[in-house]
């Protein structure tokens, strides 16, 4: 069974090629690391299967539908480094608005036990704009999962966080996969993604440059290919 | 239906929070008011008085650019727009909400702005009130249809405030003509054209039925 498939994935910003030919298959349940240097297609490639941009080439499906459609976008929840709150609403607003614009059903309950995931109970009739990064970013973390999806999309979630909160996000995101969620997770960070994911690749301009497969991942063989398309791609 | 009230109640709870869009649209349309006043010769005169529901119009458009501007400048602060073009519903309803709440800020410093031409321009709008409240909505309506969709489109390019003005004021061309003409009729002869409202009517349709079926692809990246 697979979340998310794509097959000789493209997608170009005017002339500058973001994603070229990606061929890509996300078993259900399982946590895939996307790594790779800076300009690299990471990030695109993830907000494609978000459905928040549409490929120019090839195609990608989420549950067995092109990504960009509603029911797909249905399935998959986001976590980016920007934490698309409201700064002026509270943090239970903010779940507030995340719940009703995804339709989820007995939303409050769905809310309070949110924030008290988030570790955010006392704190949820402040304003998300005092909230401290960490804290935002838990805020972030419990908006975007409040409709509990079944693939969860992590685009660098750890930027910005001090060690106590990386290892609130870590701790989360192993509850994460206990739960048999689907989790593609890009970052920079190739031995957090080694011990969170049991699949990884490594892009390099826009193409995959190593992939690796079923189970426990070898964490040197993924480091030696970060290594080498950073220093390709700045050489 | 559901993402519609939620994006409406989202954007009205942020804006009576904040404030800001609000009261700079409300001085601008002010400004505006007393610009007009003391450029025209005389000041309150019978003459000058033919020009009013034209400048109250034209204040009412930039106000309108101006807080449409902000609509969705505030969705990218945090990246919030990916929010609302991830929800899983038509994202024409996402635009929908967007626009009612637009359309209920501009309907607020309507309101008080048509309070301050009443005074500088001495005009008793009091007996045409609820008319001229109907005209102003259906015109706003147009106003802020087509505006919140152009919004959508120029967030996400580099100029975006030159970009807003530029490809929102052709279509306002028709909203405006009529809307100022129905308000001329309605200051002058107390009862509204038939003509006016029925071409309001029709403008306004098509500029929501259009911003829904093109939302899909204005929040894409």
């Amino acid at each position: 069974m697979t979340a998310v498939v794509a097959r000789n994935l493209a997608k170009r910003f005017g002339r500058t090629v973001g994603l070229d030919g990606i061929d890509l298959e996300v078993a259900v349940g399982s946590t895939t690391a996307i790594l790779g240097p800076n300009g690299a297609g990471k990030s695109t490639l993830l907000r494609l299967m978000a459905g928040l941009a549409r490929p120019t080439g090839g195609s990608i499906e989420v549950g067995g539908e092109p990504a960009h459609q509603r029911t797909a976008r249905a399935r998959v929840g986001f976590i980016g480094h920007a934490t698309g709150l409201y700064p002026e609403l509270t943090a239970r607003e903010n779940l507030i608005f995340a719940a009703r614009l995804r339709g989820v059903a007995r939303w409050r309950e769905r809310i309070e036990a949110q924030l008290e995931e988030a570790g955010l109970t006392r704190a949820a009739d402040r304003r998300a704009g005092d909230f401290s990064r960490g804290m935002a970013q838990r805020l972030s973390i419990a908006t975007g999962l409040i409709d509990e999806p079944e693939i969860v999309l992590l685009d660098e979630p750890f930027t910005g966080l001090d060690r106590v909160a990386s290892d609130r996000l870590v701790a989360r995101l192993q509850a994460l996969r206990q739960s048999d969620r689907t989790l593609v997770l890009v970052s920079h960070d190739v031995a957090l993604a080694a011990r969170l994911a049991d699949s990884a690749i490594v892009l390099r301009r826009g193409r995959v440059a190593h992939r690796e497969d079923g189970g426990a991942l070898d964490p040197q063989a993924l480091e030696n290919a970060y290594s080498a398309a950073a220093q390709r791609d700045s050489s | 239906m559901n993402a519609l009230l939620a994006v409406l109640w989202k954007d009205l709870l942020t804006e009576l929070r904040s404030r800001d869009r609000a009261i700079a649209m409300l001085l601008f349309s002010m400004l505006m008011v007393v610009i007009f006043h003391f450029s025209l010769p005389g000041g309150a005169t019978a003459a000058t008085r033919a020009y009013a529901p034209g400048l109250l119009w034209v204040a009412y458009v930039f106000a309108a650019l101006l807080g449409l501007g902000r609509s969705f400048a505030i969705e990218l602060e945090n990246g919030a727009i990916e929010v609302l073009a991830r929800a899983p519903v038509d994202r024409g309803w996402v635009l929908l909400g967007k626009t009612l709440a637009n359309m209920l800020i501009l309907g607020v410093v309507q309101a008080l702005t048509a309070l301050v031409f009443a005074l500088f321009f001495e005009m008793n709008l009091l007996p045409v009130a609820l008319p001229l409240a109907g005209v102003v909505a259906l015109g706003s309506l147009g106003l802020c249809a087509v505006g919140t969709f152009f919004a959508a489109v120029a967030v996400r390019t580099r100029l975006r405030e030159v970009m807003l003005p530029l490809l929102a004021l052709p279509f306002y061309i028709p909203v405006l003509v009529a809307a100022t003409r129905a308000t001329n009729t309605l200051l002058e002869t107390g009862s509204v054209s038939f003509a006016s409202i029925h071409f309001l009517l029709v403008t306004d349709g098509s500029y929501l039925i259009a911003s829904f079926i093109l939302s899909d692809f204005v929040l894409d990246e």
